[in-house]
């Protein structure tokens, strides 16, 4: 190995608290060249907060960042960019219909006379691609490129301004695995080169496939700190959970399952899943446990009308055709809560009471048409209490003043009210705070308890846990584990995703 | 670490700028009376009293029984067209086109009069009257037609669909009436007669669309789902709501609205020239703007967009009475839009939410 001793970068102390709750307390961070450190840990751990200080996003309330032989209390991003300090974080932040050369060179396109040589513009990012021995034409349009294209022309561009360290925050979310193949390729030969990595992550094969050290946060600490050829998965999964294992309680197991609701039979769509088979009855919670880009949310989708079947079955409460649309699917009795709350989910600027009962506004108005605001308050009461909404009781307060949870209890109520039988949740608990999620979880639980058949799509493995009695876990497109009762494990969801 | 600390950390490190962002709108929010429900209405009706006293002040004529149901007269066709403007902007849509498929209803009524040789036009049709209505409620509906096609059909963007049919709209009226100004005969009812109190029919029949309008919107199983359209279409689809059929119906209200418009302004004026209905789009969309509709769709009351009429209508009056050139007036409406699309603006950003 070539790793340089001195660190291209190293932070020291570094504490940053949002809105008076601290996020990380006093951590250090050391990236040597030629070196890969993957940092590891759970949601919320503070792995984003911490690059994002040391390449200048955020300023650190404490703690110095150490760059070659400068020294900065307050490192700001253009600082830390001309120092050799590049992040590819998890959204794309390319110009899309823009070409490769351009993005490449986006803001140091050449020059002459305000003129752009154009040519030039293209031999330096082919010059770069050929480096990375990449094959991309630099006329392409990037929005055209698939994810794994993309990701590589956005570290090209890093790579345009030699980069000294490169930090990658979770760069392989949304890659397939052959593309993630090909980025691990890189990071080998950019290592080769001396460059220092930071390789931010929660899958534990990529930190044994390719990281020379591996430091895993809890809840804003270093838990470990090691080379990766001397610790092994449970060793890191402990250091990513610690003591909250103990913490949570898994769901008592639910009455003997009725009849079946959902009822995938070898179920495919090209190359976003297939051969899943997989059953929900009502008066149970299941979960669909799987990484983002594993195929699960997609899955989901087809109960509810929005995705095709392009081969095999499924049978909604013994219906042979699925729902061909989501209006079809209200009809069926399926009620789905979408990933994306805010844009998809609830209406954000219309009263709660609206957003309760627009499911069912046909059945409660008169004559099937004929609404008043009267019959919608009476709606929304009905479900303030049951599911615990935390709000000014006012049925005409604008939903985007609820918080998170309470916004997904409010959507939760509009397919309760809509009578639904099935419910379909994608993410139910992204960015809901642990209060609320765990009267979502027990809301949940009621509801099956009632005979409703919950199916909850998530990739997040303490929600698996904490409110599935069956867990399904999904891979790249293809079921690799179906878990019951004390099976499931936060450390066994954890390594059969993972791989 | 204490436990307490542990559990916050979750959502802070998640997203911390959002965080910081809800703690600021909730205080805003909080914090009675709310922007957001309360402006729109009251400033307009302070706005028109305002407007009311001043030009009662400064021009002799205008406090008058008369004066009044003039400025309702006047108001009234682009007032029966605003209305279902205002049901479409609240499902985030608009209709460019009223003004010209004003002009077009206007002109195949006229020319489907009277035969070619008693016309200024050779497209002359010889229906008499009973057969130029049915053309007229025909090309309504053609109106509706068309531009729903293109926009629930096959999914175009409905300001760049109505620009476009717009342009031909107004070409069409123009080919048809060869540049001329062609007479109506014997329609003079809808638009001259009065039935009680010296109220013009147009007028009434105005106050009976408003009235139709704020039973739609705030009564109807439609009128809510325009809402929840408008404040997100893909929110309202997963819900079972057929965003597509209801946005079709709201397109052939606005046609069927803008031919009951272009009836009785053509019954008003007795005649039809090329250029009726030129520039309504510009006067339904300030008036409906100005009346507290959003232009990001979700918001809006026919309320708000009879008193912006009435305001709009008063300063037109107002302005012509204290002899102020009619070009001042054009510039004066023009002002109102730019003010009601900052406030829109403003009311937007003091209310949206934790986005």
């Amino acid at each position: 190995m070539i790793r340089s001793e001195q660190p291209i970068l190293s932070a020291r102390g570094i504490r940053k608290s949002f809105g008076g709750v601290e996020v990380l307390y006093g951590v250090d961070l050391d990236a040597h060249g030629g070196s890969v450190l993957a940092l590891l840990g759970e949601n919320g751990a503070g792995k984003s907060t911490l690059v994002k200080i040391a390449s200048g996003v955020y300023t650190a309330d404490e703690g110095t960042i150490k760059i070659g032989e400068e020294e900065f209390h307050s490192l700001t991003s253009r600082e830390a960019r001309e120092l050799g300090i590049a992040i590819i974080s998890q959204e794309f932040q390319d110009a899309s219909t823009l070409s490769v050369a351009e993005n490449i060179c986006l803001g140091d396109l050449p020059t002459k006379a305000g003129f752009v040589i154009w040519k030039e513009a293209h031999r330096r990012a082919s010059e770069i691609l050929s480096n990375l021995e990449v094959d991309i034409s630099t006329k392409k349009i990037v929005g055209d490129l698939r994810l794994g294209e993309r990701q590589i022309i956005e570290i090209a561009r890093a790579l345009s301004r030699d980069a000294k360290l490169l930090i990658l925050d979770e760069p392989t979310a949304a890659l397939s695995f052959h593309e993630a193949e090909i980025l691990f390729g890189f990071i080998r030969r950019l290592r080769a080169e001396c460059v220092a990595l930071v390789y931010i992550t929660h899958r534990l094969d990529e930190v044994e496939l390719i990281a020379d050290q591996v430091q895993v946060l809890r809840d804003g600490s270093t838990a470990l700190l090691a080379d990766t050829s001397d610790v092994g998965r449970p060793e890191m999964v402990e250091a990513m959970i610690g003591r909250r294992a103990a913490e949570l309680g898994r769901p008592s197991l639910a009455l003997a399952a009725k009849g079946t609701v959902l009822d995938w039979h070898e179920a495919g769509h090209s190359d976003l899943f297939n051969d899943i088979s997989m059953q929900v009855h009502s008066g149970e919670v299941v979960a669909l446990y799987g990484k983002l880009g594993s195929g699960a949310a997609e899955v989901a989708e087809t109960a509810f009308g929005l995705r095709d079947l392009q081969s095999g079955s499924l049978k909604v409460k013994g219906y042979d055709t699925p729902p061909g649309h989501a209006i079809e699917a209200v009809r069926y009795g399926v009620g789905f809560l979408p990933a994306e709350r805010k844009t998809a989910g609830g209406f954000m600027i219309r009263p709660v009471a609206e957003n309760v009962s627009s499911a069912s506004w046909k059945r409660l108005a008169r004559f099937g048409f004929w609404i008043t605001s009267k019959s919608e308050s009476v709606a929304y009461q009905r479900w303030h209490d049951k599911l615990s909404i935390r709000s000014r009781n006012d049925p005409k307060q604008v939903m985007g003043t609820l918080s998170g949870g309470n916004q997904q209890k409010v959507l939760l109520a509009r397919w309760l009210e809509c009578e639904s039988d099935v419910l379909v949740l994608v993410e139910p608990t992204r960015g809901v705070d642990v209060g609320a999620r765990e009267d979502i979880y027990q809301a949940l639980l009621d509801l099956a308890e009632e005979g409703v058949g919950i199916l909850i799509v998530t990739s997040d493995y303490e929600e698996a846990f904490q409110a599935a009695d069956r867990v399904y876990v999904m891979a790249r497109g293809a079921l690799v584990a179906t878990l019951e009762g004390d099976e499931v494990t936060t450390s066994s969801l954890l390594q059969l995703a993972g791989g | 670490m204490s436990k307490d600390v542990t559990e916050h950390s979750e959502d802070a490190s998640e997203s911390p700028e959002a965080e910081a962002g809800k703690s600021l709108v909730a205080r805003i929010m909080s914090t009675p009376p709310r922007l957001g429900t309360v402006p729109e209405s009251a400033a307009l009706i302070i706005m028109l009293a305002a407007m009311i006293i001043f030009f009662g002040t400064q021009a002799d004529y205008f406090f008058s029984y008369d004066n009044f149901v003039n400025i309702l007269q006047i108001i009234a066709p682009v007032g029966i067209i605003a209305m279902p403007a205002t049901l479409l902007l609240v499902a985030g849509q608009v209709d460019l086109s009223v003004g010209s498929a004003a002009g077009l209803v206007g002109m195949m009524m006229a020319i489907a009069q009277t035969a070619t040789d008693h016309l200024v036009t050779s497209y002359g049709m010889g229906l008499g009257l009973i057969g130029a209505i049915f053309v007229g409620i025909a090309t309504m509906l053609v109106v509706g037609a068309v531009n729903s096609f293109f926009i629930t059909g096959l999914g175009l963007n409905s300001i760049i669909t109505t620009l476009g049919t717009l342009a031909v709209f107004r070409g069409l009226t123009r080919v048809l009436g060869e540049g001329q100004t062609v007479r109506m005969n014997k329609f003079g009812g809808l638009g001259g007669s009065r039935p009680f109190w010296n109220i013009p029919l147009g007028v009434i029949i105005f106050a009976g669309v408003v009235l139709l309008f704020v039973l739609i919107l705030r009564y109807t199983v439609y009128g809510r789902a325009m809402y929840a359209i408008g404040a997100s279409p893909e929110a309202a689809r997963l819900s079972g709501i057929r965003v597509r059929r209801y946005i079709t119906y709201g397109f052939f209200l606005s046609g069927i609205m803008v031919g009951l418009a272009a009836m009785i302004r053509l019954s008003q004026i007795g005649s039809q020239s090329i250029n009726t209905g030129l520039g309504w789009e510009l006067e339904v969309l300030t008036a409906v703007i100005l009346g507290g509709a959003s232009l990001t769709g979700g918001r809006g009351t026919i309320l708000g967009t009879v008193l912006a009429l009435l305001v709009l209508g008063v300063l037109r009056n107002g302005l012509i009475q204290m002899n102020i050139h009619a070009f001042w007036v054009e510039v004066a409406r023009g002002v109102m839009l730019l003010v009601a699309v900052t406030v829109d603006r403003i009311r937007v950003r003091f209310t949206s939410v934790d986005t």
